[in-house]
């Protein structure tokens, strides 16, 4: 017992968890998609094609260097964020608890934060054909701007990351907070401990069910709400996806990326759309993600559907804000978190 | 089946690249996409705008002149295996633009057909070609996709 | 001159950079560059360059006999190809007096409202996708399927269903009773969803914040650069040509005229015409007088320049040319609405964020296979040439 156990246990449970996170990680945009277009009174793809098999068929397409200031970086970003997203999903299951308080708020936030940030390199790195580099004659005589510097799209999506980090992220952050302010502690195991006291002490094949989940307490709700819209600024979904709107910088700073690149995209942002599902859950329901219990894990899995489902509706009935609009529901939603804050302290 | 043809056949990119033409085509191929009575999503084919991601490039219309580079460069980034779906009159044999002249004999200002370009894998004619048939055409270009190393 | 648009480089204005879009663009589908010149995220001055599909048109038809142009002119545009074929009908039809039938006249402005309310469509799907919400895109092409199917039962073709010739309309395109009674049916059940469908997007409070107040065009800025149809209607400016069109003297609608001069306005304006349209849709299935549908006994000759004015679904066209002996086309101009209402929107998107300057650029319904086709330039010899012809000599600057 003792150091070289522990080990292999934290090894053991991070392989075990991240290739559970992403296998199942690939169904979740399927779904989305499938619930979309049920509500567009169409049937939608098969729920399996836009995840897994995109993946696998991008996995196996000719790799392509991508047209960018420097790309090698360029490459390189994409699979730090996947490393990155995966860190923050295991930073959240029961094992990395006890790593030098890993598991805590900070680690979360700060993973998240690093998360962000990588789309300011990606967009500042990428340089479709798509804007200023098609080979059109648009610079004729007597063309307007002369001498202006001509900007990617890309670049002006690098510019709207940079203020969507700024804003967009205040209100889950805020949110995040809540059930720590209510176990009085920055660690994920003492909000766990004050909702799911069985499960410290449960064997690996039982199902420890929360006894006083925060999610139903008034703080709890508004918190979970803040968290929903955070969640979808955090994600880059409309309403908030102006930093990859379609119909001005199209796809933003991924825009380059093809082939296994693009596969590795897909995983991370999918992985990303899970690992936040899955914190909501471990944080406001109290069911941790514990890779060597499967009934809890399957139930936090099941209930980690409930955020996408909502995201798919919410999407399909939102069009695209300008900063004209998000910056008022991104002050309304932080002063909501904030109440929640304050009204965390009574719990 | 390999594993890489059933990803492949599951999961179709296609991307529509409008040469010049009427807007007929374009807005029958856009139908297929948006129109919830054709859908083109239920039959694995999924829509994009970034070559980057695409498997298969539809054209439409006429290549017209300022639009002959942009088609060589897009053609060139997608990565293999791809296929080109032509559809409508234009880009096969260049409609009425190129065969029914008046008194300037020949019109230089179009460069249909589009074989000429660069390689045709499915030919959609029609003009405009319904949505149906635009959806089949993409579909038919698979077997070259699937047979791809 | 203090009205003139300043340049982008002007002292007081600050222009940061210029981001440009197009022509392979999901916002824009149609091969158009939008150059936009911004500060920050707020758009200081545009420039769009429309000459991407230049296919030479007017060209082609100089030296054909008359009864061919028709092939032509229906494929000048994929949305309005009854406008182009009925107008370029209509040029030797008054220039030579040839009587057209009444139910002809009837089957075409049948023809003509029907394929308004397919294009009016196909502006709300676009302005949705472009304003983000798919469902809302994806919804008005269901509701465009009706009269897709319409134009299909009675041209043959979804797209081109070259209805008009010269004297009357073809005979396959006659309207039989159960044809009538299908229309009429089917115009009931559409006016029925179409009507929640737009109350739907009037009560939404998204939707409705991404368009007012957002690419304001006053009625002064409208008349100045010629800005028609829907799009100046939209701004206050009163001017419709069905008033002076004989076809429509016998119908019975309002022309609507909105104030509003926004975005909002262009889309409520052309919700609401589609209602005038059922409206003279209806009444042209109702009141359908007999006789014979074509007027064959004509004989093409000489005919001086003619122009023939039509009201279309973004704006007024034009369509002018001269016969000479053989009954050959000589001289074929189109003008069509959209290079004026675009370059009215090239003022209007000015003061916005970007990604509102496209929506306002959409809410004119920019249809540039339409207008790329009358670039005429003037050189130093009087000749006129194209602009493809203009580039390929001097070049272009990179």
């Amino acid at each position: 017992m003792g150091v070289l156990s522990f080990l292999a246990g934290i090894i053991a449970s991070s392989v075990v968890a991240s290739i559970i996170a992403v296998l199942y990680s690939l169904v979740l945009p399927g779904i989305e998609r499938k619930v979309q277009a049920r509500v567009q009174q169409r049937i939608g793809p098969p729920i399996l094609t836009p995840g897994w098999w995109a993946v696998l068929k991008f996995r196996y397409k000719a790799k392509t260097e991508p047209i960018a200031q420097m790309p090698g970086f360029y490459k390189s970003i994409v699979y730090l964020g996947l490393g990155v997203v995966i860190l923050l999903f295991l930073f959240s299951t029961p094992y990395w608890w006890a790593v030098l308080g890993w598991g805590s708020i900070l680690g979360l936030a700060g993973l998240l934060k690093l998360e962000e940030v990588l789309y300011v390199l990606m967009g500042s790195q990428s340089q479709s054909i798509l804007s200023t580099s098609m080979p059109v004659p648009d610079l004729a005589k007597g063309a307007k701007g002369e001498g202006i510097r001509r900007e990617f799209v890309e670049q002006h999506s690098a510019e709207r990351a940079l203020k969507m980090m700024a804003i967009g992220s205040i209100p889950l952050y805020l949110a995040l907070i809540v059930p720590f302010a209510a176990a009085k502690s920055g660690l994920l195991s003492s909000v766990v401990a004050l909702q799911n006291p069985a499960y410290s002490a449960a064997s690996w094949f039982s199902l420890p069910l929360p006894s006083s989940p925060i999610l139903f307490t008034v703080p709890g709700l508004l918190a979970a709400v803040v968290y929903f819209v955070g969640y979808v600024m955090l994600l880059n979904e409309k309403p908030f996806s102006i930093l990859k709107a379609k119909i001005d910088v199209i796809e933003g700073g991924v825009l380059e990326y093809a082939a296994d690149l693009r596969a590795v995209y897909y995983i991370m942002r999918n992985l990303l759309l899970f690992t936040l599902s899955s914190i909501f859950v471990t944080l406001f329901l109290g069911i941790p993600f514990d890779p060597f219990m499967p009934l809890l894990f399957i139930l936090n899995m099941l209930l980690s559907l409930i955020m996408p489902v909502a995201l798919a509706i919410f999407v399909a009935f939102s069009p695209i804000f300008t900063f004209r609009q998000i910056y008022p529901a991104t002050i309304g939603l932080s002063a909501l978190g904030v109440l929640a804050m304050i009204l965390a302290a009574s719990i | 089946m390999t594993l890489k043809a059933t990803a492949r056949r599951n999961a179709i990119h296609a991307m529509l690249f409008y040469s010049g033409g009427c807007n007929g085509c374009d807005i029958e191929a856009v139908n297929a996409l948006l129109s919830p009575r054709y859908d083109v999503e239920q039959y694995k084919v999924l829509w994009t705008w970034n070559p980057r991601e695409a498997d298969v490039l539809v054209v439409s219309g006429i290549i017209a002149w300022q639009m002959l580079e942009p088609l060589k460069k897009f053609y060139a980034i997608i990565p293999e295996p791809k296929a080109v779906v032509a559809i409508g009159s234009c880009p096969i044999n260049g409609n009425v633009y190129k065969n029914m002249v008046g008194d300037i004999g020949v019109n230089e200002e179009i460069f249909a057909p589009l074989e000429s370009i660069i390689p045709v894998d499915v030919k959609v004619p029609g003009c405009p070609p319904r949505p149906e048939d635009i959806i089949a055409g993409v579909v038919k270009a698979l077997p070259k996709i699937l047979e791809a190393p | 001159m203090s009205d003139q648009p300043k340049p982008a480089n002007a002292e007081n204005v600050v222009v940061e950079k210029e981001l440009s879009f197009g022509p392979v663009h999901p916002a824009l589908i149609e091969p158009y560059r939008i150059r936009l010149f911004v500060n920050d995220e707020i758009v200081e001055d545009c420039e769009i360059n429309m000459n991407m599909v230049y296919r030479g048109v007017e060209k082609l038809l100089e030296g054909l006999p008359v009864e061919r142009a028709l092939l032509i002119t229906e494929k000048v545009c994929g949305i309005c190809s009854n406008v182009h074929a009925w107008n370029s009908v209509r040029v030797i039809e008054e220039g030579l007096k040839i009587d057209v039938p009444e139910r002809a006249n009837y089957i075409r402005t049948l023809t003509h409202e029907v394929q308004r309310i397919t294009s009016h469509l196909i502006f709300f799907g676009h302005a949705f996708e472009v304003v983000g919400h798919e469902t809302f895109a994806m919804r008005s092409f269901l509701l465009r399927e009706t009269f897709m199917d319409i134009l299909a039962y009675v041209g043959g073709n979804r797209v081109m269903p070259s209805v008009p010739i010269i004297g009357g309309i073809r005979p396959r395109a006659d309207l039989t009773e159960g044809l009538k009674r299908a229309i009429l049916e089917r115009v009931d059940e559409f006016e029925k969803k179409y009507t929640e469908y737009v109350n739907r997007i009037v009560a939404d409070p998204l939707v409705m914040s991404r368009l007012t107040g957002v690419g304001l065009l006053s009625k002064a800025d409208a008349i100045k650069y010629h800005a028609t149809g829907p799009t100046g209607r939209a701004s206050g400016w009163d001017f419709d040509l069905r008033r002076d069109m004989k076809e429509y003297k016998s119908f019975d609608y309002n022309i609507i005229v909105l104030q509003d001069c926004d975005n909002k306005a262009r889309v409520v304006q052309r919700a609401l015409e589609i209602v005038e349209s059922l409206k003279i849709i209806r009444q042209a299935v109702k009141n359908l007088p007999e006789g014979p549908v074509v007027n064959r006994s004509w004989i093409a000759g000489r005919m001086d320049f003619y122009t023939a004015l039509l009201e279309s679904y973004r704006g007024e066209l034009m369509h002018s040319y001269a016969l000479d002996g053989q009954g050959m086309i000589r001289s074929y101009k189109i003008r069509t609405p959209t290079p004026a209402n675009l370059a009215a929107m090239e003022k209007a998107c000015v003061g916005d964020h970007v990604t509102d300057a496209i929506l306002t650029i959409a809410s004119c319904d920019p249809c540039l296979a339409c207008c790329t086709r009358a670039e005429v330039v003037e050189s130093g010899r009087g000749r006129v040439m194209s602009d493809t012809e203009i580039i390929r000599k001097y070049g272009w600057r990179r």
